[in-house]
């Protein structure tokens, strides 16, 4: 508003004076304490989603630029890719493989951990330790621990006197050794906030199903597991939003392979993107994983709108 | 909460022995499994930190098959640091400026996590208290960011950041981080708790807005700050995937990257490796042991509200 030069005439300046009200004058000056992020987020987060859309229907790349419109062929072609599919289906089995198993550990670890006692509280801060410590950092101690010859699990195994196990070059094996290792990373997590959702139910209900009776397991099933539904809803599509998108240790440990079976989809769009210098490619496929990520959040807010409230 | 007492038994002799038996199974079997569970979760990481402390040789020597020595070194020296900063002569033959990577790390980390609590403390500011016509809609349009996978989306990121002439640069490692959707919502629901009379005994006296956020909002939301910055620096201190496509410099690259690309280059020197690890990972580990009340609770509010 300040920015419109005041005229000659009168009629417009006494125009921008009746809109200059003390009111909107406090509008004006409330706005601009949200305008930063505002305009951090229509850059960096929405303007990318519209990047990603244009640049899909080319034939794109940073130093070419926009050379030829090439409409819904990288779409189709992705239909036809079976590199890209067979990325999709190693993604969803990395997701199926941690997410369950991670969650219904912390839900155990929360419900073990919850006692207010000094040995609980050292062992919830080790089961948060990896939490903070970077993708990065754990890939590559796993990525050692792994070794075939030198690895210290298999020396750790070999005091049980099991022999040397092949754990990331073989392609039936690699998946699922960075699925544990991811699940040891985050489980800290979860566990955090399924506990912040334990100290939310009313201590008034366990101790009436005590009054009443109620042997321990019983209090988890009736009592705990349907008052926690919510918190877990959320850890549950969180976790898969996130283990979706499983990048670091892919480029770290494996690089995709043995035989692409570790290779998911964002490690794919790596490869087209930045290695083959196919961005628009890669942007299509950004679009579709997106897309995909998309529908999941919303079944989340479907899930969380009918819920039991307490 | 020091009320329960289990592990002594306050009341042993009003038990019988059977009951004392059980008890003390249960007491037993609970810290056998409470040491199991530290020994999984730290073993990887002391493996890392102790395998820092000793020769290279002697890591690899004592490997295969499983002793004590694995784990704990014979002796103790600070080679494998003084050569991942270039002070020894192999770090200065093989170029190695670990400090430099860290230093990055630092100055990106730091910029971030000022710019964005001034930056979010003001928006979070905005929705707690402000009054604001199409306030709904700007609330939609923050929290909708909120879904947008960040790995998923780097791509065409990337490709709006080149447009800006940011590649390459510290620009492109701050600039895109200085706001952030959960920082700000998690920070206004602190600041929903502080008594809103505060604010209109501050409004009667003559405080502008920004008078109230500085003078008032401020010194009561300093823990809900303090928790965000400490979450927030984890995420850029630890950020890889960013770095790895916008830095191409060596010399601006962070120290994620760094550390990835020395391991794969060089695959045999476990010393190295685990001296870089854990330069790149004790930093935010010892920021966690010491604040990690709040720490715990920023994740707790965060996941429990965002």
């Amino acid at each position: 508003m300040t920015t419109v030069p005041i005229s000659s005439t009168d009629q417009p300046s006494s125009f921008l004076a009746r809109l200059w009200t003390p009111r909107n004058r406090y509008y004006f000056i409330a706005f601009l304490f949200i305008l930063p992020a505002i305009i951090n987020f229509s850059i960096f987060r929405y303007l990318p989603i519209f990047a990603a859309a244009r640049a899909s229907l080319w034939q794109y790349s940073l130093l070419g630029g926009y050379r030829d419109f090439v409409g819904l062929q990288h779409y189709q072609f992705m239909m036809e890719d079976i590199y890209f599919w067979k990325s999709m289906k190693v993604t969803a089995m990395f997701v199926l493989m941690k997410v369950p198993v991670q969650v219904l550990l912390s839900l155990m670890l929360a419900v073990l951990l919850q006692k207010e006692t000094r040995s609980s509280a050292i062992v919830r801060s080790a089961i948060f330790t990896p939490v903070v410590t970077s993708v990065v950092v754990v890939s590559i101690i796993w990525a050692m621990m792994y070794h075939s010859q030198l690895g210290l699990i298999n020396s750790i195994l070999s005091a049980f006197g099991i022999p040397r196990q092949v754990f990331l070059s073989d392609a039936d094996r690699a998946l699922p050794a960075m699925s544990a290792m991811m699940v040891w990373k985050d489980l800290g997590f979860s566990m955090i906030i399924i506990m912040a959702g334990l100290k939310g139910i009313p201590v008034v209900y366990r101790e009436a199903a005590i009054v009443d009776g109620a042997k321990p397991w019983q209090i988890m099933r009736h009592i705990t597991l349907p008052l926690l539904k919510r918190v877990l809803m959320f850890v549950v599509v969180t976790q898969t939003i996130f283990s979706f998108q499983n990048f670091v240790p892919v480029y770290v440990m494996t690089k995709g392979g043995p035989m692409d079976s570790t290779k998911v989809i964002v490690f794919y769009i790596y490869q087209y993107g930045f290695l083959f210098q196919d961005m628009g490619y890669a942007s299509a496929m950004s679009v579709v994983t997106l897309l995909v990520l998309l529908v999941v959040s919303m079944i989340q807010m479907r899930l969380f709108r009918t819920d039991v409230e307490y | 909460m020091e009320t329960v007492n289990t592990n002594t038994g306050v009341d042993v002799r009003k038990r019988s022995p059977n009951q004392i038996l059980k008890k003390l199974g249960l007491v037993l079997g609970e810290n056998f499994l409470y040491l199991i569970l530290v020994v999984v979760f730290v073993a990887p990481l002391a493996w890392m930190v102790l395998g820092s402390l000793r020769e290279e040789k002697e890591i690899f020597a004592n490997l295969y098959p499983f002793t004590i020595h694995t784990f704990w070194p014979i002796t103790w020296t600070l080679d494998t640091y003084l050569d991942m900063f270039g002070i020894s002569e192999i770090g200065i033959m093989y170029g190695l400026h670990f400090h430099r990577f860290m230093a990055n790390s630092l100055i990106v980390s730091v910029a971030v996590v000022s710019c964005s609590l001034v930056f979010n403390t003001m928006g979070a500011y905005f929705f707690a208290r402000l009054d604001f016509p199409f306030k709904n809609f700007l609330l939609i349009f923050v929290v909708a960011t909120m879904l947008i996978p960040f790995q998923a989306t780097i791509v065409p990121l990337y490709i709006v950041v080149s447009k800006l002439g940011m590649r390459d640069s510290f620009w492109g490692l701050i600039v895109p981080w200085f706001a952030s959707p959960f920082v700000i919502f998690a920070l206004a629901q602190f600041i929903k708790e502080i008594p809103k009379e505060l604010d209109e005994a501050a409004t009667i006296d003559g405080a502008s807005l920004w008078g109230i956020l500085w003078h008032v909002i401020l010194p009561n939301a300093i823990p809900g700050i303090i928790t965000m910055a400490l979450l927030e620096f984890q995420f850029i201190w630890n950020l890889f995937y960013w770095p790895l496509i916008v830095i191409n410099s060596s010399d601006l690259q962070m120290i994620q990257v760094a550390i990835a690309n020395q391991t794969t280059q060089t695959q045999i020197f476990w010393g190295r490796t685990f001296a870089g690890s854990t330069l790149a990972s004790l930093p935010v580990i010892i920021i966690f042991l010491a604040l990690q009340k709040w720490y715990i609770q920023g994740v707790a509010t965060t996941g429990l509200k965002g």
